[in-house]
């Protein structure tokens, strides 16, 4: 025991540290050493673009002193002769955890808590911080740092030598910290604290309600930063405050975001863009699904190199489970690093987000593969890096005055026979893989005892990977079991078959020869010897032409029915159909539409058809304006912002879904805009986003430009929460119908006051106003008081007359008008009341019985309020509906026996009407936008199908196209299918299809509460 | 005739002003003769301008203008159309009233064999939802348990009777067993997503059936068993032919393997429900005669990539490929009064025509369930069940339910969702309205 202790101590006490201990006292005598070495004749890649030949690297006391080929070697240098060998500055790594702690077990996604708990609406978090524990910008890494000797090796062995660390922990994460992957006391490897700062969508381990969204997460995010400039401005009079003013103390330091993928990219870069900073943003590595729109932000980003496993795709009817999209972006992931390089987009590599650290240079090698430059590997990985956080004065190449951080590599960096053979850190050597003392590879003439016939050949790629093969005679080759520590060698080999027994060998090399001696199977010793006879004659590698790999084509989106090629607006004229204007014209038969620039340009009989357009027979159909849904949750990756009883402030538009078939499969149902609204979890739900489906645009494309801003209201069950399951839950004021009145007035009021305030600092003269503090700008009062003064308007979720009628008086006294009522079951029964007030109504054409608040819901509901002289439309709140809103309008006609025209604009004019839209949609007439779908049949009729939908001028659903698209779909499919196979054939890992499930999502859905698949919960929470 | 018949029930209408459901119609008095129809036999004909004559509940004759009405009152129903009761499969109409209040919900029993089961008791004639869906032309429902493996038997039921003994028309007509699926569903914690993964207690679960089946047939092989095994004893149909199995499954492999269980369980008739992938095995179902109760067609493709209409032309394909087909609403009771829409749709996406779409759920659904003896088709000899609709009755604009006789006998066409309506149109009448808009 005494022996291994001495050991242990023996090999701490031989390395010196590589720093001055100045402020340490010595236990011992001192130690102090010169740390002078110098590296030669080595092929020397000082930065990417500079790699010098037969060069010499110096360095002292951790810093590089020359490097060149006319260096001069001081005396009392150690001189490490490099020759064949490479030095690579060492790698650096932005988004790094090392060194930080452990997030709480149990506490991933902030819901810690578990699911049975009542919510935690305020911080848990004591002390004189923000409210919300999701934002903590106070936290400072270079506090938190602990070096970890386990963890600095495994990103040693890669070849990083620096990383910059952040705890992956809330919204706002606070400060990084630099620091080297040496073994050393934390005051030698942290080289700068607070370099950077660090924030995501993520709430991480908070355990408060709110936000639970992505969309909560970006308003907290902009209410911080609005805080935290009312802070400077004047607030820390008022309150102290050490997230907020930890806040304004990371403005201007490197700001970093991280976000899941592509659309969080732009996400991220757009919250950037309010408060101008630019964001460098960490990515998912599927940049290249949207390379356009990523570059168009000009962040510079940070990227994996992490790619999924290929899918077990044997079974032909499993492989079903497995999308397109899935397939492809397995296929097409190697290539991101070069799609992003070749978009001339800055960035640098990560690690994060591997499997397994170990797979970092296979796939950066299989990046390279599929494009990416070793040039733009390197800088990735070592000068990108270091300009981003503004080190590069310290780290990233290996000139003068820098860190001595490098690596040394038996080859290129790049290659896939390259070894990483040392990692200098601080100008201290690690040893990576260890190097053989001499060259074994050769011939040798093998006695063992008496046995003199033999030979022994070692062979192999490079010095540190040989096999062997004893050859007893022509025909018996013998592969021995062998293993080299230094010079020492110890060989076991089976010599002859008839009598079996291993013969065991020890011995070592002595010059160029290896001898020893051993026991033959019967216990006999003898000696050996293995002279070497000759030069192994390696047959080198034949060199494969390095071959792109080829790969299929970008899809927009990227699902299955995405197109490669976004689709164009095109000049075309559709003659002699049935046109339902919508208009004074009514219903004309054998009319023309022309359609240019996007437009609807001309309305009439016997159109003339201009130079190039494209002509579209008509004759027996009907030509519509495009469908508008005033109550869709399609497109968006999240519904409800439920953390609070108001999230006013909370934007539908920040979590548009580009990305979803829904678009599509509702182009197929004649669909052309949607309100995309917060869901009904509680009072005053968020902003919605008004969108047209272009398909393949994205989501800022999406977005219908100039149009008025809408919120979302709700009252009744849902925001009482009155069918929570659980009673332990049911602590979020209101709970009653009573309540949810004082919540509005509540609200209203301070928004009023908050209005008034803001009123009267504006129009403060000049002197005064800038020594006044500024009101606090706070998000959730903004898009109230934007009710108060008319720029923002109310669709609220509604059942019962009693609610219904609450809100109206609620306005009135405000002096407001709501705009819409949806659902809104019970309009019928205060129709007068709606119609006096002035309110629109957005129903369903059917729906009933599926709770409590919807028992008196009767389909003649529309009929009855049209008749009021309401303006109603027909909604959905349910992504199958929607791609049969013709047909829910067609009820009226059944129900209540309204007109055609009217039935149909109740799924067209009125909401064009209710959205503030119908000077640009909702009718056929020139001059407005041209959104039209061409059908089969009259479109009331059940047996109606779209075949052509049209968005400002562009065919987005062509049912003379859908046979190719299909077929299109299924031939990439099986092409990626088979490559797969291949590659499972190949020996790849595969993983089992899983078929992931979309959400759907109705208004009450909350994230995470409710999954997929729960359907007949889903129908009972409309 | 028809005016007195109309004026009669609007009168009826009128009168009443509480919030109850009508009353169950009475027996027929006398014959009547509906002339001068658009006649959907239910077999796919069509007889224009034609005669249908019935007495005592029954259809004495049928056919064109010729036919003779003596005896009867003759009521003209020129220009409309005279439909069979349509039939829906798979339903819990009756069992549930609102969704969200479990005091009202009698669908799902706890347990996981539940053979014994019946939704018949549990049919409540009360329902509000009821009239709703008659006044659609649905006026067959089959009154389904949900709930465990084997979830007990079904009924079906008349929309129209005083209590459950009086609506019935055919009484525990199958036993309905949920297949363990291929795929079960997980839920993960860490993400809150749901994924479909390879059920791994599958076998166990089909080993456990296979177990109650066998011990089920050497019971049912007995006439007297003592003591007596309740479970058992309501599967005894299974095995002589006179119930249904109805097996709820969708994935492809789901549906042969279940099949294939049935049939070595000794089980003699076997349906398939929900079947969203009956189109990948329709060349199997066709060779063991399996017809298949599809989920409602208005749902969205399982998967991305699935054609975008494929829940539509689900019926046409398997229509095509010889399959008997018949369509359901399934567990969404109210929605039931769309059934007939669904029929369009189908119609719409490939069913050869509307006749054949109206098969699906008329006279196919009968078929499965073992009531076309009696009902499903307009023939001589069934039972007077069907109704007067203004127009085509699978479109919206012209489902416009005006007369409904079930056994003959004349329904009251009053509902909920009409008196309120009548209500709040007095009302407003009352109020002079505002004008009407544009």
């Amino acid at each position: 025991m005494k022996k291994v202790v001495l050991t242990l101590l023996l090999a701490a006490g031989l390395s010196a540290p590589g720093w001055a201990q100045t402020t340490f006292p010595n236990n011992g005598v001192a130690d102090e050493r010169p740390n002078l070495y110098a590296f030669t004749n080595a092929t020397i890649v000082v930065d990417p673009q500079t790699t010098l030949t037969n060069a010499t690297l110096l360095i002292r006391q951790g810093v590089i002193e020359a490097v060149g080929t006319n260096v001069t070697i001081p005396a009392g240098t150690v001189v490490k002769d490099l020759k064949g060998k490479r030095i690579y500055p060492a790698l650096i790594d932005l988004d790094s955890d090392y060194g930080m702690p452990e997030p709480p077990q149990g506490a991933a996604g902030g819901r810690g808590r578990g699911m049975g708990g009542p919510p935690q609406y305020e911080s848990n978090k004591k002390g004189p911080y923000y409210w919300n524990q999701a934002v903590q910008p106070e936290v400072s890494a270079s506090l938190l740092f602990k070096a970890n000797s386990t963890k600095a090796d495994e990103l040693r062995k890669l070849g990083f030598g620096t990383v910059l660390a952040h705890p992956h922990d809330g919204i706002a994460r606070g400060s990084g910290v630099l620091v080297t992957l040496a073994d050393e006391r934390e005051n030698a490897i942290v080289l700068r604290e607070a370099v950077s700062s660090h924030y995501s969508f993520s709430k991480g381990t908070s355990t408060q309600a709110y936000p639970n969204s992505p969309m909560g997460s970006v308003a907290l995010l902009r209410q911080a930063f609005y805080d935290a400039d009312w802070y400077k401005k004047g607030g820390n009079k008022e309150q102290t405050n050490l997230s907020l003013e930890a806040l304004n103390k990371l403005n201007g330091l490197p700001a970093f975001f991280e976000a899941p993928d592509r659309l969080g990219i732009l996400r991220a870069d757009k919250i950037g863009d309010e408060f101008g900073v630019q964001f460098i943003i960490k990515g998912g590595g599927d940049e290249y699904q949207r390379i356009d729109e990523v570059k168009g932000t000009n962040a510079s980003l940070i990227i994996p190199v992490s790619f999924p496993q290929a899918f077990d795709v044997e079974d032909a009817w499993d492989a079903d489970n497995v999308s397109l999209a899935e397939m492809k972006h397995w296929e097409m992931a190697p290539a991101n690093a070069g799609v992003v390089a070749g978009a001339g987009i800055n960035f640098a590599l990560t690690t994060a987000g591997l499997r397994n650290k170990t797979e970092f240079w296979a796939n950066l090698r299989k990046a390279i593969e599929y494009g990416l430059s070793e040039q733009k590997a390197l800088e990735a990985l070592t000068t990108a890096p270091a300009k981003l956080i503004k080190a590069d004065g310290q780290i990233g190449t290996l000139q003068k005055g820098k860190v001595a951080n490098f690596i040394i590599t038996s080859d290129n960096l790049f290659s896939a026979n390259n070894a990483i053979l040392e990692n200098w850190i601080q100008g201290k050597q690690y040893i990576v893989t260890a190097q053989p003392t001499a060259d074994l590879r050769g011939t040798y003439n093998l006695t063992i005892g008496n046995r003199s016939n033999l030979k022994l050949n070692i062979t192999g790629k490079s010095a540190d990977k040989l096999e062997y093969q004893v050859v007893a005679s022509d025909t018996i080759k013998i592969t021995p079991k062998v293993s080299v520590a230094n010079d020492l060698i110890s060989m076991q080999v089976q010599l002859d078959r008839r009598n079996p027994g291993t013969t065991r060998l020890t011995g070592y090399r002595d010059g160029s020869t290896l001898k020893g001696d051993g026991d033959l199977p019967n216990g006999q010793r003898i000696t050996w010897t293995a002279v070497r006879a000759g030069e192994n004659v390696a047959k080198a590698d034949s060199v494969r032409p390095v071959r792109k790999p080829e790969i299929g084509k970008v899809i927009y989106p990227f699902i299955g029915f995405g197109n490669p090629e976004k689709p164009k607006a095109e000049v075309m004229l559709i003659k002699n159909a049935t046109v339902w204007t919508n208009e004074t014209d009514g219903i004309m038969q054998n009319a023309d539409v022309l359609v240019q620039n996007g437009k609807i340009a001309q309305v009439g009989k016997n159109l003339t058809a201009p130079a190039g357009a494209k002509v579209i027979d008509g004759t027996g159909k009907h030509l519509t304006s495009g469908i508008i849904d005033e109550h869709s949750h399609i497109a968006l990756y999240s519904i409800n912002e439920g953390g609070q009883t108001s999230s006013a402030e909370v934007r539908m538009s920040d979590v548009v879904n580009s990305e979803d078939a829904n678009i599509y499969r509702q182009l197929a149902g004649g669909v052309t805009a949607s309100q995309l609204l917060h869901g009904s979890a509680n009072s005053i739900g968020g902003q919605s986003a008004l969108v047209k489906l272009k398909w393949g645009a994205s989501p800022e494309e999406m977005l219908i430009k100039g149009a008025d801003g809408f919120i979302k209201f709700a009252l009744g069950e849902n925001v009482k929460q009155a069918n929570y399951p659980n009673p332990n839950q049911l602590t979020r004021f209101p709970q009653t119908r009573m309540g949810v009145e004082q919540v509005y007035f509540d609200h209203f009021y301070r928004a009023r006051e908050y209005d008034n305030a803001w009123k009267k600092y504006n129009s403060l003269p000049a002197k005064e106003k800038a020594a006044a503090v500024p009101p606090r700008r706070d998000i959730e009062l903004d898009a109230l008081a934007e009710i108060l003064n008319k720029k923002r308007f109310i669709t609220c979720h509604s059942y019962v007359q009693s609610e219904i009628n609450m809100l109206l008086k609620v306005a009135d006294s405000l002096g407001f008008r709501v705009n819409t009522f949806t659902h809104i079951l019970e309009g019928y029964k205060v129709a007068d009341k709606m119609a006096k007030h002035g309110v629109g109504g957005s129903s369903f054409a059917d729906w009933w019985a599926y709770k409590m608040e919807v028992k008196d819901a009767i389909p003649y509901n529309a009929a009855l309020m049209h008749r009021q002289g309401i303006v109603v439309s027909i909604n959905s709140d349910d992504a199958e509906m929607a791609r049969r809103l013709n047909q829910e309008a067609a009820k009226t006609v059944e129900y209540g026996a309204l007109s055609e025209e009217e039935a149909w604009k109740m799924v067209t004019l009125n909401p064009a009407k209710l959205l503030h839209l119908d000077s640009r949609m909702g009718s056929i007439k020139s001059g407005k936008d041209a959104d039209l779908v061409l059908w089969n049949n009259n479109p009331l009729s059940i047996y109606a199908r779209p075949e052509k939908t049209i968005i400002e001028g562009t065919v987005y659903f062509d049912l003379q196209d859908e046979d190719r698209k299909r077929e299109d779909l299924s031939k990439e499919r099986a092409r990626l299918i088979q490559k797969m196979l291949t590659a499972k054939a190949g020996g790849t890992q595969t993983q089992r299809p899983t078929f992931r499930r979309q959400r759907m999502f109705h208004c009450e859905d909350i994230e995470g509460v409710m999954a997929e698949g729960e359907e007949h919960q889903e129908a009972e929470q409309k | 005739m028809k005016k007195i018949v109309l004026t009669i029930l609007t009168v009826a209408a009128l009168g009443r002003a509480y919030a109850q459901n009508p009353p169950a119609a009475k027996p027929q008095a006398g014959a009547i003769a509906l002339t001068g129809a658009t006649i959907h036999v239910g077999t796919g004909q069509v007889i224009n301008n034609g005669v249908i004559v019935f007495d005592k509940g029954i259809i004495t004759a049928i056919g064109d203008a010729n036919t003779p009405t003596t005896g009867a009152s003759v009521i003209n129903v020129s220009g409309k159309h005279v439909y069979p009761g349509l039939i829906s499969p798979a339903a819990t109409v009756g069992l549930q009233e609102y969704a969200s209040v479990r005091a009202t919900l009698d669908f799902n029993e706890v347990g996981v064999i539940n053979p014994n089961i019946r939704a018949l008791v549990a049919y409540n004639t009360d329902s509000e939802v009821i009239p709703t869906i008659r006044n659609n032309g649905v006026l067959l429902t089959q009154a389904m348990p949900l709930g465990g493996t084997i979830s007990g038997s079904s009924s079906i039921m008349q929309t129209d009777g005083w209590n459950w003994e009086d609506a019935v028309l055919k009484k525990d007509d199958g036993i309905w067993l949920n297949w363990p699926g291929y795929y079960s569903r997980e839920f993960n914690f860490e993400d809150f997503s749901v994924g479909l993964r390879k059920n791994s207690r599958r076998e166990a679960a089909i080993n456990s059936l296979l177990a109650t089946f066998s011990e089920a047939k050497a019971y049912a092989a007995q006439k007297t068993v003592t003591p007596i095994n309740l479970k058992f004893e309501a599967m005894r149909g299974l095995f002589s032919g006179a119930s249904n199995l109805y097996i709820r499954a969708d994935y492809a492999k789901d549906i042969i393997e279940a099949v294939k269980f049935a049939k070595e369980a000794g089980v003699q008739k076997i349906v398939m429900v929900g079947a969203d992938e009956a189109h990948r095995v329709a060349s199997f179902l066709k060779d063991n005669s399996i017809p298949v109760i599809l989920s409602p067609l208005h749902r969205l493709p399982n998967r991305q990539d699935e054609d975008v209409d494929l829940p539509y032309k689900m019926p046409g394909i398997l229509q095509k490929a010889g399959v008997t087909v018949a369509l359901s609403y399934n567990e969404e009771w109210w929605r039931t009064r769309n059934l007939p829409f669904l029929a369009g749709t189908a119609a719409g996406f490939g069913v050869t025509d509307r006749e054949e779409a109206l098969k699906m759920i008329t006279a196919n659904a009968a078929k499965i369930m073992g009531v076309d003896n009696v009902v499903g088709t307009l023939e001589k000899g069934k039972h007077a069940t069907l109704f007067v609709s203004k127009g085509d009755a699978l479109d919206m604009r012209t489902n416009v339910v005006e007369q409904v006789y079930i056994q003959g006998r004349t329904v009251d066409l009053d509902d909920k969702h009409k008196r309120l309506y009548k209500i709040y149109k007095d009302k407003y009448e009352g109020q002079k309205p505002l004008a009407e808009k544009k």
